[in-house]
């Protein structure tokens, strides 16, 4: 970047006018310890629980510990500088991140500080990390859809505005790639997406990054990175800063949805600063609140309530809920669900999506496992068009996996049983989908009605994607009005679903595929 | 450092207690300075640590250095601290004596460091600019220092006024910086 001797001058004359020079009363102490990012101060009486602490060099901590006679601090990035018997001030304010709507489209670090070369944010508010989630007299039932424009999930699993739905699987199943298409599926839906990359490689988030603004999703979305090479402090806060810029969303009427990716990596670093602070560990060695620290995160999703908004915004935004929908995302460890943070995560959260490896390399993809993976609350909130044509597809799967086991001991099968084989293999080949390629409501629709039909029963399960993607594009040329029609009704009316099903006899009599 | 403290904490409060019990603020307060000035002497120090000294010889010579300064619960404190193996947690025992004294006479410490000497005036005018803001009465000890370049450094217990030019010289280096 080059700056004119004029700039420089500029920017230097608006920092000495921010500049203060009064001397004011801060309680201070001494460090006596640095130990791997943890920081023993020695003094500091007054200090607040999770207060910033100033050490020298504008380096930041936050006090965790409180004793009587020292103060545990974690450092908040480097700690090289600190030494012992160095001054650690207490500044009084407890750790906030910049909100607003000048962070979308931007990359920050955990403490919302840009990392993407694009220049300053200049964000007109901060807030808090730490906030008591909504109480049930602010909340509303989930009863809106967040489209995640994957078939199987929306059919399947679907969820709401305000849910929380973990996708949990092994490594290398595909379970960043269901959260990237659920935030590219959201472009003009008037979802704010956030999506929180903590402990990964840098280069796995520059990648994610690069996907977005291809999709052009980077236009709604804040990316908040805490990389496998920044401290564990930071990989430990950056949830909760992701989650207060998705709260001011929530808390103006707005809606957003959050992907943590993942919460596993936050509590082993948890884990690293409760050990080296000293805390007694416990199960796998996590501390005792390691339940805490994902359900009182888990817990600031939610939808709001009209009453909510209204007096948050102070009579600004009325009659809006806000809602903010979270797809934390858990990594196990061959497909170990039974360990300690799998089996706290899946029963804080309102259901999961299971990625199973073995589905991954079958190429099944999304390798999700329709018998174990649930919704507890995104039935309500489903489309109308989706609800009515895709819950089949469930039934189909469990019936075909049951018929699948039995099948193989026997040779000779009647034909009623052949049949629903076959549509069961017919139905396992339409669920699968292609990343970045997210479907809209009435394509979707378009799709599971023709299978329901019974449009796919003579289609050779080879061909089946083929036929799907050739039905879209015919309809989406010739038909382009009916499609219209369902896609802003979001469901089938009046003659809607006879002029379908004529379209795709139309499309079976007419064209190859 | 910390740990220190803890430790020597009780045995502070015994102290104190039993000062005030017997009405002797003043001589325990000279009883542990004396203690804590030979324990932090360096061959005294050395002798304290040294593994091969036995407890009853420590005890003989530690009492022998304070000589008749120490009265009987003072000699009894000694041998407490020998027996539990604790003499060198005095220099904390006493400063902790300090404080709760200093606690129960309403009075604070204050530190205040300047670059160059201050008139009488100034610092007459100072401690009882002090004293409002504390409410409390103020002992100030003042120093000299030209490190700080200018204005004035103010240290009450854990808290810290800091009015020296240094110190705002290196804000605004940060301001620039940023």
């Amino acid at each position: 970047m080059q700056l004119s001797t004029s700039e420089i001058s500029e920017l230097i004359k608006s920092r000495l006018d921010d500049f203060s020079t009064s001397a004011e009363a801060r309680t201070q102490g001494t460090v006596i310890s640095v130990t791997d990012g943890i920081v023993r101060i020695h003094g500091l009486s007054n200090v607040m629980a999770n207060e910033m602490i100033e050490f020298p060099g504008n380096t930041y901590g936050l006090a965790l510990n409180l004793e009587r006679d020292s103060v545990g601090a974690v450092v908040l990035g480097d700690y090289e500088h600190i030494t012992e018997g160095d001054i650690a001030k207490c500044t009084g304010r407890i750790l906030e991140v910049p909100v607003g709507p000048e962070l979308i489209g931007r990359v920050v670090n955990a403490l919302g500080a840009p990392i993407d070369g694009k220049g300053p944010i200049n964000a007109k508010e901060t807030d808090k990390i730490e906030k008591v989630a909504p109480g049930v007299i602010d909340r509303k039932s989930v009863s809106q859809p967040v489209q995640t424009g994957l078939k199987s999930v929306d059919s399947m699993v679907p969820v709401g505005r305000g849910q929380r739905e973990l996708i949990i699987g092994d490594r290398q199943t595909g379970k960043t790639a269901v959260a990237v298409d659920a935030i590219i599926n959201q472009k003009g839906q008037n979802m704010t997406c956030i999506y929180v990359a903590i402990g990964q490689k840098a280069s796995t988030i520059a990648n994610v990054v690069r996907k977005l603004e291809e999709n052009g999703a980077m236009e709604y979305t804040i990316v908040v990175a805490a990389t496998a090479s920044d401290s564990a402090a930071l990989q430990f806060l950056a949830p909760y800063a992701g989650c207060t810029m998705g709260e001011y969303f929530r808390d103006r009427g707005e809606d957003s949805l959050i992907v943590y990716d993942d919460l596993t990596k936050q509590a082993i670093a948890y884990r690293q600063i409760s050990l080296l602070l000293r805390r007694p560990p416990g199960r796998e060695a996590y501390p005792g609140d390691v339940f805490y620290i994902h359900s009182r995160l888990l817990e600031r999703a939610a939808r709001v309530n009209e009453v909510y908004v209204e007096k948050f915004t102070n009579g600004k935004v009325k009659g809006k809920t806000g809602s903010m929908t979270a797809l934390p995302i858990i990594e196990t460890a061959a497909g170990d669900v039974s360990a300690f943070v799998p089996t706290n995560v899946i029963s804080i959260t309102d259901g999961q999506i299971f990625l199973e490896t073995d589905l991954f390399n079958a190429g099944i993809r999304p390798a999700i496992n329709a018998g174990i993976s649930v919704s507890r609350v995104g039935g309500a909130a489903q489309t109308k068009l989706i609800k009515k044509l895709g819950g089949g597809v469930r039934l189909a799967l469990a019936q075909y996996r049951e018929l699948a086991a039995f099948a193989q001991f026997a040779s000779d099968l009647d034909e009623a049983t052949r049949q629903q084989l076959d549509r069961g293999r017919m139905f396992t080949e339409l669920m699968k989908q292609a990343q970045y390629a997210p479907l809209s409501v009435s394509n979707m629709g378009l799709t599971l009605l023709a299978a329901n039909k019974g449009y796919f029963d003579d289609v050779p399960t080879d061909k089946v994607l083929a036929f799907e993607s050739a039905l879209h594009g015919f309809m989406g040329s010739k038909y382009k009005d009916l499609m219209d029609k369902v896609e802003k009704n979001k469901a089938l009316a009046g003659d809607d679903e006879k002029d379908l099903e004529a379209a795709i006899k139309d499309f079976k009599a007419t064209n190859a595929y | 450092m910390a740990e220190i403290s803890t430790i020597a904490r009780p045995y502070a409060v015994a102290a104190y207690n039993l000062a005030k019990e017997k009405n002797a603020l003043a001589s325990w307060s000279d009883m542990l300075g004396l203690m804590s000035a030979v324990a932090t002497n360096d061959d005294m120090h050395a002798y304290i640590n040294d593994p091969k000294v036995i407890d009853s010889d420590l005890e003989a010579t530690f009492l022998k250095v304070c000589g008749d300064k120490l009265n009987e619960h003072g000699q009894n404190l000694v041998k407490v601290l020998v027996e539990y193996n604790r003499m060198t947690i005095i220099p904390a025992i006493a400063s902790a004596y300090e404080a709760l004294k200093a606690q129960d006479e309403g009075v604070l410490e204050a530190q205040v460091i300047s670059a160059t000497k201050l008139s009488s005036k100034e610092s007459g005018d100072l401690v009882k600019k002090l004293e409002a803001k504390f409410s409390k009465k103020i002992e100030a000890t003042f120093s000299e220092d030209k490190e700080i370049l200018g204005g004035v450094k103010i240290i009450v217990g854990d808290t810290v006024i800091d009015a020296s030019i240094k110190s705002q010289l290196q804000s605004l280096a940060y301001t620039l910086s940023a």
